[in-house]
């Protein structure tokens, strides 16, 4: 169907450009309850998706392009589906680009063989693994998990000339800790997504999320103060890369069509920060080539090919995450997909960071920054106030700030992590934070 | 019975579906099958581009068979008559089935449904779709010089259903729709924006905005410019219909979706029958609701849409449920076993779920309040089902004092505290109603379109 597909568009002499990404996912799920599995599914699914490109007068009669696109799946009528795709295209005014040209692409690892070979028995492998660790814990119960696992393969070809395929997979994991009895039990919530099952470290993962659980117990109430807030792990990753599936407000901010819109402040060369860097500075790439990252890819929707790029350097703004229309608009290079987010390793180790008297923040509710100012005022999940030995858990109240000015007064940890879409510092004292709490 | 809502090719397959339910339950004590074609499509136009984007559509059969212990799902690609016979003897293929528990199989309906529609989207062309938006783009632009940018996003999703078990043979054809207007300001503080929505379960006609309606959005960006941060602690508070949505949505939406009790997860689970809320309190999820965001004719399992009440004068008398969650816990379903599309379960899942209205006008809940403030715009919450802990982040708020609104605004501000004394707080509510639309997800994925909302409530809260 693919090879219709394309004669179609190639003979259709109003199209300026096209593109079609045949799309297919074998995917395997089980949901389990403490003593029984609720469900197990098989899925499949497969469409071709269709861009194309047409030039056109916009209503003063300046030149335009616009963007039609249209899905079919197997067996669709795809003469109807293109005009119908065309007839948008024509209507959509915007100035004029053009698609990429093909590149050489890179290889980026995406796919975990073990889950290609055997998806089901895959995720049945994880679930005993994620039982056997917890049944090793005395104070916590397991009481669900669900475990997705699919591979998704795309074929993209393209009147420029690309064509590629690229093989990934994905494995998403669910569970729940309870702790206590009645109406004093706790819970805690864990969701992994990775690209393969060795990336879930699920063991130290279990024993993590069995400490917060019973550390809820024990948790008093939230105290009020303002200074140093240390974060590690996923939280901090969390924090400054976004939700894994999500994006960021680094994201947001560097991104070229912002630019275009003259809707992010951030400038070529200069400082992202409102004011002065009292911590350590700020470089982050945009990696869309990390190995097995979540948001790595050979090629984007567009097809452009992985790149790691340097964004932030020493504070300053290096380059914008510009797909190819906004590049030829701002004549800035194309990047393609913003991908993941790398930091160095800071100077201190972790250790030392946490040394002083602080708050540990150890997981949100939902940390959810306003995606122009970065302005936060999110509950807290669970805390603890660090005072030398003494380490007592705390939950609710809210952490109050900007993020942005949170970044400008940092100290990242010497030790760096994965954690999905971040490799970076696996920890990070922000100095000077507010804790809102009783 | 007529197909009117379908699509050909599920038309042409719908009569073959009885057989198929037959082959399921040759050896599994229960079967259903459906088939779903759902699309989106999204128009965009802002001060700088246009776009026309088509989400990934999905369109194929479902095939379900349960015993009351394990649910058994096989999902296939498009709709070929074959592919799905032989999908069915796949499915119950070396699985032993033993019957555990009553499984309610519904109603006998044999029904087809469709969305009432004055304008359908899909009768409105392109053009003269891209040609509103950028009127309103322009409306927008014209009103500050201070605006940077001026959204219009414009979304139909059209959702096309049958459902077929051995005693209901139903379809349904949704149209959902909704347009969102997000405008930008930059000023000293940098790039701020505010916006509103209008969204339903209707066609085209329900999308106009009224120049004041345009006004107020940038009125209220512009003054986020000048917003300050709420000093943290206890206030008075009123909140805004959209407010008090978000909070009955977590605290007795998402922790009274009953495979929550399964997991034990919910704390009201041993909250039935017990006082959660002050006796003002009464809470609803209701998919019947006509013409709201979150509404629809029959589950994603069959059962029809009709109101439950959760909530009742403070006592907490019941959850919502879909197929599974009723069997194993033994208890009555109800119309909420809801799937964000084919490739992903069904799960208890919230409609449109508010707070019942009272009896107070909004002038006279205000004059209650000395000094407090008036929580006017939501932007997300999040749910805390077993600490009962709520999150509630509000766009912005304004002062209340002595009984008035001020033109003073604080953005963002936090709601916090723990469910039962803030919903027992709760001492006055308003005789207006409204419902706003959204999308909620269970946990960071199953995302489906809902409403929430409610009257405004005079309660304490924590802020920050």
């Amino acid at each position: 169907m693919l090879e219709k597909i394309q004669k179609t568009l190639t003979k259709n002499p109003e199209l300026k450009s096209w593109n079609v990404s045949h799309v297919t996912i074998n995917g395997s799920q089980q949901y389990d309850l403490e003593k029984t599995t609720e469900a197990v599914r098989q899925v499949t699914s497969e469409h071709y998706k269709i861009d194309v490109l047409c030039d056109s007068l916009d209503g003063e009669g300046k030149p335009s392009s616009g963007v039609g696109t249209v899905t079919l799946l197997p067996g669709g009528e795809i003469s109807e589906a293109i005009e119908q795709a065309v007839l948008t295209a024509k209507l959509v005014h915007n100035e004029p680009y053009d698609f990429p040209e093909p590149a050489s692409m890179p290889v980026v690892e995406l796919v975990d063989q073990q889950l290609v070979q055997d998806p089901s028995g895959s995720l049945k492998e994880v679930l005993a693994l994620l039982k056997d660790s917890a049944n090793l814990l005395a104070d916590v119960r397991l009481t669900t998990a669900e475990c997705f696992g699919e591979e998704k393969i795309t074929h993209l070809v393209s009147s420029k000339g690309i064509d590629a395929v690229q093989n990934s997979t994905q494995i998403y994991l669910q569970w729940v800790f309870i702790a206590g009895e009645g109406e004093d039990e706790v819970e805690s919530f864990a969701e992994i997504y990775r690209r393969r099952i060795s990336d879930l470290l699920l063991e130290d993962e279990v024993k993590r999320r069995a400490q917060y659980t019973t550390d809820l117990l024990q948790a008093q109430p939230p105290p009020s103060r303002t200074g140093p807030v240390f974060v590690q792990g996923a939280t901090l990753a969390n924090i400054v890369s976004g939700e894994v599936l999500g994006g960021s407000l680094i994201q947001v901010l560097s991104s070229a069509s912002l630019k275009y819109s003259e809707e992010t402040p951030w400038d070529l060369r200069k400082s992202i920060f409102r004011g002065d860097v009292k911590g350590d500075p700020l470089n982050v790439w945009a990696n869309r080539q990390l190995p097995f990252g979540m948001h790595s890819s050979v090629f984007d929707t567009e097809g452009l090919p992985a790149q790691r790029v340097a964004l932030i350097q020493d504070n300053k703004l290096e380059g914008f995450i510009a797909s190819q229309r906004f590049a030829h608009y701002l004549n800035l290079p194309a990047t393609g997909d913003f991908g993941n987010m790398e930091l160095p390793a800071g100077n201190t180790p972790s250790a030392v960071l946490s040394e002083d008297p602080h708050i540990e923040i150890a997981e949100f509710s939902w940390f959810n920054p306003n995606p122009f100012s970065g302005d936060f005022a999110s509950e807290i999940r669970l805390g603890y106030v660090v005072d030398g030995q003494e380490r007592i858990p705390f939950k609710g109240g809210m952490l109050l700030g900007n993020l942005l000015d949170a970044l400008a007064d940092v100290t990242w940890a010497s030790e760096t992590g994965y954690y999905g879409n971040y490799l970076g510092p696996v920890a990070a004292r922000f100095n000077h934070l507010q804790v809102a709490g009783e | 019975m007529k197909d009117i809502n379908l699509t050909p090719e599920m038309a042409k397959l719908r009569p073959l579906l009885g057989e198929v339910v037959s082959t399921l339950e040759s050896k599994a004590p229960y079967g259903a099958v459906s088939l779903s074609s759902r699309e989106t499509r999204t128009f965009l136009v802002d001060n700088s581009q246009e776009q026309v984007i088509e989400g990934d559509p999905t369109a194929g059969g479902i095939l379900t068979v349960f015993d009351g212990h394990t649910l058994r799902e096989k999902v296939l690609s498009g709709f070929d008559k074959s592919a799905l016979q032989q999908g069915a003897k796949d499915l119950i293929k070396d699985v032993s089935f033993s019957k555990n528990g009553k499984i309610d199989t519904g109603s006998d309906l044999k029904v087809d449904y469709k969305t009432g529609m004055e304008q359908d989207p899909t009768q409105v062309p392109t053009n003269e779709k891209l040609d509103y938006l950028r009127e309103m783009n322009r409306r927008l632009n014209s009103i500050d010089s201070r605006i940077v940018n001026a959204r219009v996003r414009y979304t139909e999703m059209r959702e096309k259903t049958i459902f077929r078990n051995r005693s209901a043979d139903m379809s349904q054809d949704i149209q959902r729709i909704r347009l969102v207007i997000i405008v930008t300001v930059k000023g000293k503080k940098g790039v701020v924006f505010d916006w509103v929505s209008k969204e339903g379960t209707a066609g085209m006609e329900i999308l106009s905005f009224t120049d004041q309606e345009l006004e107020t959005v940038v009125k209220n960006a512009i003054k986020l410019l000048e917003a300050d941060r709420i000093e943290p602690g206890e206030y008075n508070v009123v909140s805004a219909p959209g407010v008090s949505g978000v909070i009955c949505h977590e605290s007795f939406g998402h922790g009274v979706e009953t495979d929550m009790f399964l997991k034990e997860r919910a704390k009201a689970a041993i909250y039935l029958d017990r006082r959660v809320g002050s006796e003002l309190v009464n809470i609803y999820d209701d998919p019947s609701y006509p013409g709201a965001y979150g509404s629809y004719y029959f589950d994603d399992e069959g059962y029809p849409a009709t109101s439950t009440q959760i909530v009742k004068d403070g006592i907490f008398i019941r959850g919502l449920t879909d197929l599974y969650s009723a069997t194993v816990l033994d208890i009555p379903r109800s119309p909420n076993g809801r799937r964000q599309d084919l490739t992903r379960k069904v799960y208890p899942r919230m409609t449109n779920t508010y707070f019942g209205v009272g009896e107070t006008p909004l002038d006279e809940l205000l004059g209650r309040v000395d000094q407090g403030i008036f929580l006017s715009k939501v932007s997300s919450g999040m749910e805390d089902p077993k600490g009962w802990g709520i999150q509630v982040t509000c766009h912005y708020g304004f002062e209340i004092k002595n009984g008035k609104l001020t033109e003073k605004m604080y953005a963002p501000i936090g709601l916090t505290g723990y469910v039962p004394d803030v919903l027992g707080s709760i001492s006055g509510v308003s005789s207006d109603f409204h419902l706003h639309g959204g999308t909620c997800g269970k946990g960071t994925k199953e995302y489906l379109p809902v409403t929430d909302g409610g009257p405004h409530l005079l309660m304490k809260a924590r802020l920050g």
